[in-house]
């Protein structure tokens, strides 16, 4: 009878210990409305791609007629490319990085 | 003349390959091939000069840049010999220009007739294509510096 009893109080008492802590973890929480820090106002950086960037930094020319541009991009491959014959021929990294006349580079 | 495309062939050796060819007439200004044409016919130069160019957008316009520039002697259009045998270049006379047109299907079949042939036409397209992506690399990786540069001064010039 006593090992009865003492088993029902366990019971009893493991329900009750649930009971508790299923209310506590389903109850709602009510937060207190907390006061935020006033966020500095994120500055809109100007939309800014590598393009712009690398645009930026090449000094700007004057509108060129599109033959001479053709032009230049023409003996630019040419200088380019007698560049690049003389590292094929002898390859060195100075060959390699060899500065040539070309007014794209220059 | 001497083809690059020829050499180490004895002169009885060049002539039959030449003669699986047609020659035929560029005039001034004319096309050979456009980027993209099916490419079943390779060309040696024989007179005049053919200008190799990629297009390119200048100013919103579509323009033809050169790459290369051939002269008498040089092979042009191997990629009648590379899958997927179409031109990955256009090619144009800026002079009256003669060129010899070999077909791929006769050229095959006379290299696999005559292996010595086949053997040497194929070392000297290995060393055709091979200086070509020696010299593409090197421009590429030139112009890859100056975009680093360009972009590291960009990014200094920002900061």
């Amino acid at each position: 009878m006593d090992m009865l009893l003492m088993g029902l109080c366990m019971t009893f008492i493991g329900v009750a210990v649930t009971a508790m802590a299923f209310v506590a973890a389903t109850r709602p929480r009510r937060s207190t409305p907390a006061v935020q820090p006033e966020l500095p106002a994120a500055k809109v950086a100007p939309a800014r791609f590598f393009s712009d960037r690398v645009a930026a930094s090449i000094p700007l020319q004057p509108q060129v007629p599109i033959e001479v541009l053709l032009y230049q991009i023409e003996n630019h491959v040419r200088l380019e490319q007698a560049a690049a014959e003389s590292f094929v021929a002898f390859p060195t990294q100075a060959l390699l990085h060899s500065k040539t006349t070309s007014p794209f580079v220059n | 003349m001497v083809y690059e495309l020829l050499n180490g062939l004895s002169p009885a050796e060049a002539d039959q390959v030449l003669a699986l060819g047609a020659r035929v007439m560029v005039p001034s200004g004319g096309s050979l091939f456009r980027l993209g044409d099916p490419a079943d016919r390779l060309f040696l130069t024989e007179r005049g000069r053919i200008r190799l160019t990629l297009p390119m957008l200048v100013r919103g316009r579509e323009e033809d840049i050169l790459i290369e520039e051939k002269s008498p002697g040089e092979t042009v259009g191997w990629s009648a010999l590379v899958p997927p045998y179409r031109f990955t270049l256009s090619a144009t006379a800026p002079l009256e220009t003669e060129v010899i047109a070999l077909p791929r299907e006769s050229l095959c079949v006379y290299c696999e007739s005559s292996p010595a042939v086949g053997y040497k036409i194929g070392l000297n397209l290995a060393i055709l294509v091979g200086q070509r992506l020696q010299l593409v690399q090197a421009m590429w990786l030139r112009e890859m510096q100056r975009t680093v540069e360009l972009r590291a001064a960009g990014v200094r010039e920002h900061r």
